[in-house]
C-alpha cells in the first residue's frame, strides 16, 4: 500500500459568491507525479491555490501526509513542506536570479547552499545568470527559475500551475526536461493544458469539471482513451 | 515576451543615447540657473538650506512611500504619527531635560543627549501609535484605497483634535539644544547649525534603508513583497508580521521626522501633521509610489526649489510644489521612479 | 409614437412619466418643499438658520456623492470648489463700493468658469493614472488654494475674512415688506432664494444620475474593465462627472457666503472640512443623492447641540479639568463617528435602508 502524501476530502472553496471548489475528493500518492487536467475554469489552479492556502478553504479537509493543513496561513503550509509556483509571476522580475534564490531559502545555512548547488547542476543556464535581473530572462528561463526556486527548499510536494503557459513549443520541451529531471526527487503536483507536457510528467492524473474530480486513472490508460479525451479535454 | 521595459533600459545604458544624456545634464543644469540673479554666496547659504529642508522632507515621505510600495496603503494617518513624534520628543522630552538644564544652556555632550533623546522618544511615539493605527484602523480595509484614504483621514483629524486637548490649540515654542543654536560661517557662507544636524540625519536615514533593503534578508523580503505580496506569501513568509514590523519602522521615521521638524522650526502646532502630509504626499507622487529613491530625489527637488523661488518670488514659494508636481506628472506620469 | 415602436428605455421612461403623480414618494417630495417654504414662518433664526444650512450642504454633499458614490472617485478638492463660489461672490461684492445685482451673476459665472477649468485640470492629471492620484493630486491643490486664502493678504483680508453686503432686497439694510400679516426680510428673501435654488440644483443632480450619462458612470464604478470593453470612454464619463459635480459644489458655495455674508480660509477653502463632508456623504450613504438630506440634517443638527451636550455632560464633573477640555473638543466626536461609520456602516442610512429593501423584495419575488 502506497503511501498517501495529499489528501483532499470534499474542499468547497468560495471566492466572493462565486462556488469556486463544489468537494474537491483526491488522493496523491507519494513519488508519483500526478497531474490535474480539465477545461479552462474547471478548478484546478483554485485547487492548488486552496492547497497552499491562497484560496481559503470553506469546507472540507485536506491532509498532508496525515496533517490536518486546511485553514492554515500560506506561510506555515509553504513551511510545512509545500512548494508552490505560480501561474504567472512566480518568479520576482526586480529582484536578481541569487535574490530569488536566497528569498525562496527559509533558513540560509550550509544544508540549503548545498541543495542550491544540485539545483543549479540541474539548470546551468541560471548560474551564469546569476547576478541578472529575473524580469530579463527569456520566459524559459523565467520558468526554470521558478522550478529551480521551489526546489531549494525540501519540499514534500511541489505545486506547479501551467508551466508552458505562454510558451514557445521548443521552450515547452525544455521545461518539460527540467520537470522530468526533477520529478523523482519530491512528488509533483501539476496543472497542465499542454497535454503532450502533461502524458510526459504525469503517472496519475485527475479531471477536474466544475469544480469536481470526476474521472482519475493512470496516465498510460488516459493517453489511450480517446473517447474520455474528447469528452472532457476536446481533444482526442 | 523578453523585451520588456528594463531590457529596454539596459540597451540604453550600452549605448551612448544623445537623447538620455541631454536629459541628464539639464536636469543637473537646471540647478545652477538661479545662479544668474543670486550671487555665489548666498546660492550656496540657499543650497544648503535647501539640502536640509529636503532631508526633513525625505524624513516623512520615506516611511508614507515604503508603506505604500509594501502595503498598498495610502496612509494620511502618517502626519498624525509626524505630529506626535514632534510633541512627545521635540516638545515634551526637551521641554523635560530643560527643567535639569540640558537644552538650552546644556554642554556639548548634554546637547547631543537631548538631541538623541529627543528623537528616540519622537520615534517610540510614532512606532506606538503607528501599531495602534495599523492593527485597530488599517487592518480592516486592506485592499480598499478609498476607504483606506478616508479612514486614515479621519484619524489624522481626530489625531490633531487630541493633540489640543493633550497640549492646547496654539503654537507652543521648541527649545534648540545648545550645541545646535546659531550658524557656522565658513568664508561668509552661514549655515545654520542645526541644518547641518538635519542633513546628516537624513542622509544616514536614506543610507540606513538603502542598506537594509539591499543588503538583508528583511529588505530582500520586503522588495519582493513590493512586487508581489502572494509569492512572498507562498515562499513561507508570514506577510502579516512584515506589514506590522513595517509600518511601525515607517511610524518610527515619521515620528524621528516630526522630532527633527519643529526642531528646525522651532515651534510646533496643532495642524503640523496635516501640513507635512501634504508635502510628504507631494515628495512621494514626484518621486514616484512606492520608491525610496524616487522620494529622496523628490524631496532635494522640493527642498532646493522651495529656497531657491521663496528668495527670489517669496509669494510664489506656496505654488512652487504644485507646478514641480505638475511639471514633473507631466513629463512622467507615474512620478519619477514610480512604475505602472 | 406608437407605443411598439419604442425601445425598452423609452417604454419604462413613458410608464415613469405617467405614474408619477401616484407614487408616494413623489408627494413626499411635494411635502417636503411645502414644509421649506413654510419655515421662515417660525420666529426663531436658529430654525432658519439650521434649514437654510442643510439645504446647501444637501446640495452640496449630493453633488459630492455624484463624484464619490456614483463615480467612485476622491475628491479632497470639493471644499475648496465650494471655497471658489464662495470667495468669488464674497471678493466681488466687497471690493465693488456699492454691490449689484450683476456682480452675483458674474460671481456665478467667475465661479462656475474657474471650476469647470480647474476639474479639467485635476482630471487631466490624475484620471490618466491610479484613481488613487486623483485623490491626491485634489488634496495637493485644494491646499494650495487653502494657503492662497490664507496668504494673499491683499485679496482675500487673510484669515480674517471678508465681511460683505448684498444688493437689492438681499441688502441688511433693506426695509422689508409686510404680505398677509408676514414680515419679509431681507434675511427671509435670501432664505428664499437659497430654497429656489437649492431645488433646483437638486433636482439637476437627479436629472444628471438619471440620464444616459449617470447610468454609464454607475455601470463604470461597478466594472470599469467591462464598461470600456463594451466601448464606453470611461475617462470623458468620469470627466462630466467631475466637472458637473464640482460646478454645482461651487454654486453651493454662493449660496452659502450669500447666507452668512462673510467668508474666511477656513470654513470655507479648509482641507479637513472634508471630513466633514465625507461624514455626511457616509452617513446619507454613497449614491444615493436622497442620503444627503438625511446627511446634511444629521451634520447641521449634531453640529448645533453636540457641543452644548458635551458642556452639558462636562458640567457634571466641575473637579476633572481633563473632562472639560475634551468636551470643548467636539469636533474630535463628529471624526470618531467618521470613522465609526466607516468601519460598521459602510453603506450608509440610506444605502443600508435600500438594501434591506431589495433583499426583501427578492426574497418575497423568489
Amino acid at each position: 500500500m502506497a503511501e498517501s502524501i495529499l489528501s483532499l476530502k470534499e474542499v468547497h472553496t468560495y471566492i466572493v459568491q462565486h462556488h469556486i471548489l463544489q468537494g474537491v475528493t483526491l488522493d496523491v500518492t507519494a513519488g508519483r507525479p500526478t497531474v490535474f487536467l480539465g477545461r479552462n475554469g474547471a478548478g484546478k489552479s483554485s485547487t492548488l491555490r486552496a492547497i497552499i492556502g491562497l484560496n481559503p478553504v470553506t469546507s472540507g479537509e485536506i491532509h498532508l501526509a496525515g496533517r490536518p493543513i486546511q485553514g492554515r496561513k500560506p506561510y506555515e503550509i509553504a513551511r510545512l513542506g509545500v512548494g508552490f509556483v505560480a501561474e504567472d509571476r512566480a518568479v520576482f522580475y526586480n529582484l536578481s536570479v541569487e535574490e530569488n534564490m536566497r528569498l525562496s531559502m527559509f533558513e540560509e545555512n550550509e544544508q540549503a547552499w548545498n541543495r542550491l548547488e544540485t539545483v543549479l547542476d540541474l539548470f546551468p543556464d541560471l548560474k551564469r545568470l546569476w547576478r541578472i535581473n529575473a524580469g530579463l530572462l527569456s520566459g524559459g528561463q523565467k520558468q526554470m527559475l521558478a522550478i529551480a526556486r521551489a526546489f531549494v527548499n525540501d519540499h514534500r510536494i511541489l505545486l506547479i500551475d501551467e508551466p508552458s503557459k505562454g510558451l514557445a513549443p521548443i521552450v515547452v520541451d525544455q521545461v518539460g526536461e527540467s520537470l522530468l529531471q526533477i520529478k523523482d526527487k519530491t512528488t509533483i503536483i501539476l496543472v497542465e493544458q499542454n497535454f503532450h507536457l502533461a502524458s510526459l510528467v504525469g503517472t496519475d492524473y485527475f479531471i477536474l469539471d466544475d469544480g469536481r474530480v470526476v474521472h482519475q486513472g493512470l496516465m498510460e490508460d488516459l493517453v489511450e482513451d480517446q473517447a474520455l479525451k474528447q469528452k472532457y479535454l476536446g481533444i482526442g | 515576451m523578453t523585451s520588456d521595459a528594463a531590457s529596454v533600459e539596459i540597451d540604453m545604458e550600452s549605448g551612448f543615447n544623445t537623447k538620455t544624456w541631454a536629459i541628464r545634464i539639464a536636469s543637473i543644469g537646471i540647478w545652477f540657473l538661479p545662479l544668474i540673479w543670486i550671487d555665489p554666496t548666498t546660492y550656496i547659504v540657499l543650497t544648503i538650506a535647501g539640502l536640509a529642508f529636503g532631508m526633513l522632507l525625505f524624513m516623512v515621505a520615506a516611511g508614507m512611500t515604503i508603506i505604500f510600495g509594501l502595503m498598498d496603503v495610502l496612509n494620511m494617518a502618517h502626519g498624525a504619527l509626524f505630529a506626535l513624534g514632534a510633541y512627545s520628543g521635540g516638545y515634551w522630552i526637551l521641554n523635560l531635560l530643560e527643567k535639569f538644564g540640558w537644552v538650552e544652556y546644556g554642554t556639548a555632550v548634554q546637547s547631543f543627549g537631548s538631541l538623541l533623546l529627543a528623537i528616540f522618544a519622537g520615534a517610540l511615539a510614532g512606532a506606538l501609535l503607528g501599531i495602534v493605527v495599523e492593527r485597530v484602523i488599517i487592518r480592516g480595509v486592506y485592499g480598499d484605497h478609498l476607504k483606506q484614504i478616508m479612514i486614515t483621514m479621519g484619524v489624522l483629524y481626530v489625531m490633531t483634535e487630541v493633540t489640543k486637548i493633550i497640549w492646547g490649540a496654539s503654537p507652543e515654542v521648541v527649545l534648540v539644544p545648545m550645541m545646535f543654536q546659531g550658524s557656522y560661517d565658513i568664508f561668509d557662507v552661514i549655515v545654520g547649525k542645526f541644518r547641518v544636524v538635519a542633513l546628516i540625519v537624513g542622509l544616514a536615514m536614506f543610507a540606513g534603508i538603502q542598506l537594509v533593503l539591499m543588503k538583508t534578508k528583511l529588505g530582500l523580503i520586503v522588495r519582493a513583497g513590493v512586487e508581489n505580496r502572494e509569492g512572498v506569501q507562498a515562499a513561507g513568509y508570514n506577510i502579516n508580521r512584515i506589514f506590522t514590523g513595517v509600518f511601525t519602522v515607517g511610524a518610527a521615521l515619521a515620528g524621528v521626522g516630526g522630532t527633527m521638524w519643529c526642531i528646525f522650526q522651532e515651534q510646533v502646532y496643532p495642524e503640523i501633521g496635516l501640513e507635512n502630509i501634504i508635502f510628504a504626499m507631494i515628495v512621494v507622487i514626484i518621486g514616484g509610489l512606492g520608491s525610496v529613491t524616487g522620494s529622496f530625489l523628490g524631496a532635494i527637488i522640493v527642498g532646493l526649489s522651495f529656497n531657491y523661488v521663496a528668495f527670489l518670488l517669496p509669494k510664489l514659494a506656496m505654488g512652487v510644489n504644485i507646478l514641480i508636481m505638475a511639471t514633473i506628472l507631466l513629463i512622467r506620469p507615474w512620478g519619477l521612479m514610480g512604475k505602472e | 409614437m406608437m407605443i411598439n415602436d419604442m425601445t425598452p428605455v423609452q417604454r419604462d421612461r413613458l410608464r415613469e412619466q405617467q405614474t408619477k403623480y401616484n407614487r408616494p414618494s413623489f408627494w413626499i417630495q411635494v411635502a417636503l418643499v411645502v414644509v421649506l417654504i413654510l419655515v421662515p414662518l417660525v420666529p426663531s433664526f436658529r430654525v432658519m438658520d439650521m434649514v437654510a444650512k442643510i439645504m446647501i450642504f444637501t446640495v452640496v454633499v449630493a453633488s459630492y456623492d455624484l463624484i464619490l458614490g456614483y463615480t467612485g472617485l476622491l475628491s479632497f478638492a470639493h471644499a475648496m470648489f465650494f471655497g471658489i463660489g464662495a470667495y468669488s461672490v464674497a471678493l466681488l461684492c466687497y471690493h465693488s463700493s456699492s454691490p449689484q445685482w450683476y456682480h452675483l451673476i458674474l460671481a456665478v459665472v467667475a465661479a462656475l468658469t474657474l471650476s469647470v477649468i480647474l476639474a479639467l485640470v485635476l482630471a487631466f492629471f490624475s484620471l490618466r493614472t491610479k484613481a488613487i492620484f486623483f485623490a491626491m493630486l485634489s488634496l495637493a491643490l485644494a491646499d494650495f488654494f487653502h494657503i492662497l486664502g490664507m496668504t494673499w493678504s491683499d485679496l482675500t483680508l487673510g484669515e480674517d475674512g471678508i465681511t460683505f453686503s448684498l444688493p437689492g432686497i438681499l441688502n441688511v439694510e433693506w426695509s422689508g415688506v409686510n404680505l398677509l400679516g408676514v414680515h419679509f426680510t431681507p434675511r427671509v428673501m435670501t432664505y428664499y432664494l437659497i430654497l429656489v435654488a437649492a431645488v433646483f440644483l437638486f433636482m439637476g443632480l437627479l436629472r444628471f444620475v438619471r440620464s444616459p450619462v449617470g447610468r454609464v458612470l454607475k455601470s463604470i464604478r461597478d466594472n470599469e474593465q467591462r464598461s470600456t470593453a463594451l466601448g464606453y470612454k470611461t475617462f470623458r464619463y468620469q470627466i462630466y462627472s467631475i466637472v458637473f459635480g464640482s460646478s454645482i459644489a461651487s454654486l453651493g458655495g454662493i449660496l452659502f457666503a450669500v447666507w452668512l455674508r462673510f467668508v474666511d480660509p477656513e470654513s470655507v477653502l479648509g482641507v479637513f472640512s472634508m471630513v466633514d463632508y465625507l461624514l455626511m456623504v457616509i452617513i446619507g450613504g454613497l449614491g444615493t443623492l436622497y442620503g444627503s438630506i438625511i446627511g446634511a440634517t444629521f451634520f447641521m443638527a449634531t453640529q448645533a447641540w453636540l457641543p452644548d451636550l458635551l458642556k452639558g455632560i462636562a458640567a457634571f464633573f466641575p473637579d476633572y479639568e481633563i473632562i472639560h477640555r475634551i468636551a470643548e473638543r467636539w469636533m474630535a466626536f463628529l471624526g470618531l463617528m467618521f470613522i465609526v461609520a466607516i468601519m460598521v456602516f459602510p453603506k450608509g442610512v440610506v444605502g443600508t435602508v435600500r438594501e434591506i429593501i431589495d433583499r426583501r423584495k427578492a426574497s418575497g419575488a423568489g
